[in-house]
């Protein structure tokens, strides 16, 4: 369609708003309402514009200006709010005149009768759209003499969100986001016209994703609490990175001042988390700068740790490693370091001539799939079966299914970016319910949004799996197996035939169970549906893509924990939680380990070397779906803390080599070869390559099938740090046992009570929280790195209750 | 240049030899200083309630052309404020060695809660003497880091050797 624009002419789609039309050819008109991804609804009324458009006669032609022969432009009787406008052939575009600006100016002023101008004091100052929009395009001056509406300065919606009602200029980002992004109402309008707020009639604001407003008010409203008055916008380092929190890969801003991180904002990569991150990245960052972090290696003298340098702890090590042949040291380090670190552990292991290096955790099964799905196609899809709880194990794959239950397909990027205004997103719009089935163990999330819900009994997940199989290949199946009847198994198995794109989403429980996986498979095959594998942890996918696994699957990190090595090197792990392998770890002769705390592994260890966390790192991570992202590192002071590569690097100097992967640099010499591009040259968007086939052999691991009819469950937060940030803390409480209200009641539990429960033979403290999610007789435990998402074994009568919690309360 | 220019400029010479003398034994008799002039800056509280100008916005620090200000913020306890509103300054310290005395900060301050002085006399002898935190700079702190550590190692009033007129900006400041 032709639009001209302040005289520039420009050939757009049919169905683009008319302020798209104005960013496009290169002009600006100021909003405040509308956000990108969310739906134009025309509420600040600042996009103003005179339009126009010609009209036809009756006989179909174009009804002609007498005075020049072109068709006539017939202008709206008003302004337009562009945002709501849709073009029209011919449409005509005026956002210079005289009367616009008087018209948006106006708007400022009116805008800004009931803002209270506090900007010195406002987190937002410097980088709030009001100001910016004020300072544009209104007159700096207003006529209006009376006192400004008052209303409560710091209203706390949630631990983590601070409302400030008097900020509010009612855009409705907020309200609509939630509707429409998480699908999650919990904000809403309360009351009318000048005394209209922002409110909750939740506890708190009870969704995964509440973090966003933040970033999408257009004013200071509504502010991060972990940031409050740390620092103003300009004072912040951005660093513009990949969360390395879970395998998502999404994009995220760091912000630090002063060599401390003080927030953590959404970043955008269109094909991968949009601009939305969850609660767990986004607040979950204050562990990075707690004072109990490690910041010196220590080294082992007697039962007491000595701070050493570097140099002393890698002559340490060195000197301990001489008396020991190679194929008894064990290397393993946690799958969310990066793939530069990997080339790191795999060129020590090089070195010392050992077999045993692995990541953990890491399910037996390979990550990479036959007929993999990208997040896009998740985003796509017209047929999703999702077997776990994506919404905790990985939040950003939860909102890239509710897009697909909108059936809105990512709107295509303009010459200014994402669409400011998608036309075709409405509020309240209709969700396709029915495309989303969801089979857990337990009542998840997701199964609110899933028009067919399945509950299969603990480790049940194989059997539904091939009973349905089965059903696809029309043999004969028990119906309590699939636990539905067999003509309603037969019509679901008949919509994911007939999709055009089917998408099965395999979470840890699946990955957890070999039977599970083959029956996956087997499934996926029957109808025709690609597949998503969702990685315990942020780079599990890389680490086992790049081979930073065992020379034999019999040396892999279980092997090495019973036995196998007698001098360990761990990098962010922390197995000794279980007092039987801490036993085993205390008996070995070297004991190394690479964390930011002092874990339960470093009390035991020789030597601790302080790791960098990963917002302190330069590397590369490879997302579930085969997207190469850059992580790069912000300028936090973690005291002399360094990544594996670091550590290569003063192991290679005591050992006189120079060992590979001893910087970032000579780590990605190596992976350019293996990989084929050049890791330095990554963009933010990063790079999405077919995956390489895997070597079998060594992926699959000869486990025996998990037992126990408990459940170690995913959670968006990480369980490990939630005791070093404060505010999640607060926010979400100690991690939870959720038990079935029947469970709780025959022990005496309430939601709160502080007890120690012993999982799979590990003492861990925990909160009781009573919860109908949880099945009868199922208690559901937060999985850690350490003992990752799967079944387990909780002995409920077994189980103290804190004393120590109940004096207190 | 004729003999009568020469004659004239040695003319001026000789009339100042019989004016008052516009030296100063500095610092036994105190230097008058004017009241535009621009020294050690001071921290203001307003007269009334006694709590501090400053509410952290670091305003100040975004226009010094030295980056000689630091400022960090903290929330107000509302039983006990520090300041008037929801936000205060935790930490302020401007780096004298770097300051160049422009007044930016003043003029950007939304409050008119730092406001520089007259004090000028702040040699010192190490680094960390010449950052000024808050505990230096609050209205009702006279003399320079070291005046003040003299006058306490004598057990004496803090000395200034100057006077001024003053100037309005400077509410509550006394010298």
């Amino acid at each position: 369609m032709k639009v001209t624009v302040n005289g520039t002419v420009l050939d757009l789609a049919s169905g683009t708003s008319a302020i798209d039309a104005v960013f496009a050819a290169g002009f600006d008109v100021p909003y405040f309402c509308s956000q990108e991804y969310m739906s134009p609804i025309g509420a600040c009324r600042m996009c103003l514009a005179k339009v126009g458009a010609p009209r036809k006669d009756r006989d179909g032609s174009w009804i002609v200006d007498d005075e020049t022969g072109e068709p006539k432009i017939f202008h709206f009787p008003t302004m337009m709010a562009t945002c709501t406008t849709a073009i029209m052939e011919g449409m005509v575009i005026d956002t210079l005149s005289q009367d616009v600006k008087d018209a948006q100016n106006g708007m400022v002023e009116f805008t800004l009768i009931n803002h209270p101008l506090d900007c010195p004091v406002c987190d937002k100052g410097g980088a709030c759209e009001l100001q910016d929009r004020a300072y544009e395009y209104g007159t700096g001056r207003s006529r209006f003499a009376f006192d400004k509406r008052h209303q409560e300065k710091h209203h706390p919606l949630s631990d983590l969100i601070t409302l400030d009602r008097e900020r509010c200029i009612h855009c409705k980002r907020c309200v609509r986001y939630f509707e429409e992004v998480p699908g999650d109402e919990v904000l809403d309008f309360i009351d009318r016209g000048g005394h209209t707020y922002i409110g909750t009639l939740e506890d708190g604001l009870p969704s995964n994703f509440t973090g966003n407003i933040t970033d999408i008010c257009p004013v200071g409203a509504l502010l991060d609490a972990t940031s409050r008055f740390r620092g103003r916008n300009w004072e912040y380092d951005h660093t513009f990175t990949t969360s390395l929190d879970d395998a998502s890969g999404s994009a995220i801003v760091v912000d630090a001042r002063t060599g401390r991180i003080e927030r953590v904002k959404s970043g955008l990569n269109p094909e991968v988390n949009k601009s939305w991150i969850d609660d767990g990245i986004r607040f979950g960052h204050e562990y990075v700068d707690h004072a109990d972090r490690v910041r010196r290696p220590l080294l082992r003298k007697g039962e007491r740790f000595e701070t050493v340098s570097w140099d002393e702890a890698a002559a340490f090590i060195a000197e301990r490693l001489r008396g020991l042949s190679g194929k008894d040291v064990g290397i393993a380090v946690r799958a969310d370091a990066t793939l530069e670190e990997g080339v790191a552990a795999r060129a020590l292991a090089e070195h010392l001539g050992t077999g045993q290096v692995d990541h953990a955790p890491r399910h037996g099964r390979t990550l990479v799939p036959v007929h993999g799905a990208t997040l896009v196609d998740v985003a796509t899809a017209d047929a999703i079966i999702v077997l776990g709880d994506v919404s905790e194990e990985l939040p950003a794959l939860d909102l890239r299914i509710k897009d697909a239950l909108k059936g809105v397909t990512p709107p295509p990027l303009l010459p200014h970016g994402v669409p400011i205004a998608d036309l075709r997103l409405k509020e309240r719009m209709p969700r396709a319910s029915e495309r989303l089935t969801v089979v857990a163990a337990y009542r998840v999330d997701l199964m609110r949004h899933a028009g067919h819900t399945v509950t299969v009994p603990v480790g049940g997940e194989a059997t539904w799996l091939e009973a349905m199989t089965a059903v696809a290949h029309g043999e004969r199946v028990d119906e309590a197996a699939l636990a539905m009847s067999r003509a309603d198994a037969e019509a679901l198995i008949a919509s994911w035939r007939d999709a055009d794109k089917a998408v099965m989403i395999l979470g840890g429980f699946v990955l957890a169970s070999a039977a599970a996986t083959a029956a996956a498979d087997a499934l996926g095959k029957a109808v025709g549906a690609r597949q998503v594998r969702v990685p315990p942890m942020a780079n599990g996918l890389g680490l086992e893509v790049t081979g930073v696994l065992p020379s034999h699957a019999r040396y892999d990190y279980r092997h090495m924990l019973a036995g196998g090595a007698r001098a360990l090197l761990l990098s962010g792990l922390d197995p000794a939680q279980d007092p039987a392998l801490a036993e085993r770890l205390r008996g070995c002769e070297l004991l190394v380990v690479h964390d930011m705390f002092m874990t339960a592994t470093a009390e035991i260890a020789h030597v601790v070397l302080p790791a960098a966390s990963g917002f302190e790192k330069d590397g590369t991570t490879l997302s579930l779906e085969g997207r190469y992202l850059p992580v790069r590192a912000a300028p936090v002071d973690g005291g002399e803390a360094r990544d594996l590569t670091g550590v290569v690097k003063s192991l290679g100097e005591a050992f006189g080599q120079r060992l590979e992967g001893r910087s970032v640099r000579s780590a990605r010499r190596v992976l350019r070869k293996q990989l084929g591009f050049e890791p330095s040259e990554l963009d933010r968007l990063g790079l999405l390559q077919p995956l390489p086939k895997v070597r079998a052999s060594v992926t699959v691991t000869t486990d025996e099938e998990a037992t126990g009819e408990a459940l170690r469950v995913p959670t968006m937060v990480r369980p490990e740090y939630l005791a070093y940030n404060p505010h999640l803390r607060a926010a979400l409480g100690d991690p939870a046992l959720r038990l079935h209200p029947d469970d709780a009641a025959e022990r005496d539990l309430r939601t709160g009570d502080g007890v120690t429960v012993s999982v799979d033979g590990v003492p861990r403290r925990l909160r009781v929280v009573v919860s109908d999610a949880a099945p009868r007789g199922v208690p559901l435990v937060p999985a850690t790195p350490d003992a990752p998402v799967g079944r387990a074994v909780v002995d409920l009568d077994a189980l103290e209750v804190d004393r120590r919690a109940l004096e207190v309360a | 240049m004729s003999v009568l220019d020469i004659a004239k400029g040695m003319g001026v010479t000789l009339s100042h030899l019989f004016k008052k003398p516009v030296t100063v034994r500095y610092p036994d008799e105190k230097v008058q200083i004017k009241a535009r002039f621009r020294g050690r800056h001071h921290l203001l509280r307003h007269p009334d309630t006694g709590l501090e100008k400053c509410i952290g916005c670091s305003l100040c620090a975004a226009a010094c052309p030295a980056y000689a200000i630091y400022v960090e913020a903290a929330e107000n306890d509302p039983e006990n404020p520090t300041s008037a509103g929801e936000r205060y300054a935790s930490i302020y310290e401007i780096n004298m060695l770097r300051c160049i005395f422009c007044g930016f900060c003043e003029e950007a301050c939304p409050t008119g809660a730092v406001v520089l002085g007259h004090e000028f006399e702040l040699a010192d002898f190490r680094y960390q003497d010449f950052v000024y935190g808050k505990e230096d700079m609050l209205v009702g702190v006279k003399g320079s880091k070291w005046q003040r550590r003299e006058a306490a190692a004598k057990g004496q009033e803090v000395r200034v050797a100057f006077e001024a007129p003053g100037r309005p900006e400077l509410e509550g400041v006394d010298y």
